[in-house]
């Protein structure tokens, strides 16, 4: 008798499926994150030291090891303001 | 309400370029990011630990942000010292920690053998080693435990 192939057509369409969108979100997210795995369990303290890596690298997520900063980096800090007038 | 309303919350970022007035010493400021702080941290708190205690007792006193700007510099002077003296002697073994650091949520426990091997090198160059403060007496730090239970999934 012959096997019902067309049986498992919607399995492999499902596990395609999983698949593709699985990929695309990790693509997607690690694309955000300049190729390393997304930060999760972050704290107060980790999203200060993320603002300051803005500050001196330009992306949440840039690293340098340097010790010297670049030129504009003591006055580059940015104050929350709100205006109340 | 069908008419455009500004919100109180400003769009553009607030950024003021004045720099610190004249009659304050000038220290350059440390330009490492999150990673290698994280992967220096230990060494810079056996290295500088008495600038740092020195500015938190200082800071115990008043939290405002103009009263503790000499032990601040201090400190300053001492983290860019050692992160100086790092990189001339463990610059390999730093970049590798620090970058498994930032592959795997900037944790330390899935990052031991790159840990150990920075931690061996500073201990041989420059005799910092790595001390938890607070370990319970006789527990071995977590650090040295041959076969910890929270570890990275491969070897």
């Amino acid at each position: 008798m012959p096997v019902p192939w067309e049986a498992l057509i919607p399995f492999g369409l499902v596990t395609i499926m999983f698949g593709v969108s699985g990929t695309l979100l990790n693509v997607s997210t690690r694309a955000q994150n300049l190729g390393k795995p997304v930060r999760h369990n972050i704290d107060n303290w980790d999203e200060m030291m993320m603002r300051r890596d803005e500050q001196l690298t330009g992306h949440k997520r840039g690293q340098r090891d340097d010790p010297t900063p670049r030129a504009g980096f003591e006055t580059s800090s940015v104050w929350y303001t709100e205006k109340t007038t | 309400m069908s008419s455009y309303q500004p919100g109180s919350v400003q769009t553009r970022p607030y950024i003021d370029p004045t720099p610190l007035p004249d009659n304050i010493p000038k220290v350059q400021e440390l330009g490492l990011s999150s990673g290698p702080l994280k992967s220096a941290a230990f060494f810079i708190g056996a290295y500088c630990k008495d600038f740092n205690e020195d500015f938190m007792l200082c800071k115990a006193e008043n939290r405002d942000p103009g009263h503790c700007l000499k032990e601040g510099r201090r400190v300053t002077r001492c983290a860019t010292d050692l992160i100086n003296k790092m990189r001339e002697n463990c610059l390999s073994q730093f970049q590798e920690h620090w970058n498994c650091l930032e592959r795997n949520n900037q944790e330390y426990y899935l990052c031991r053998k790159p840990e150990r091997s920075l931690n061996a090198c500073m201990f041989e160059k420059l005799g910092l080693t790595k001390v938890i403060p607070g370990t319970p007496e006789g527990q071995k730090p977590i650090h040295e435990v041959e076969s910890p239970i929270f570890k990275a999934i491969q070897k």
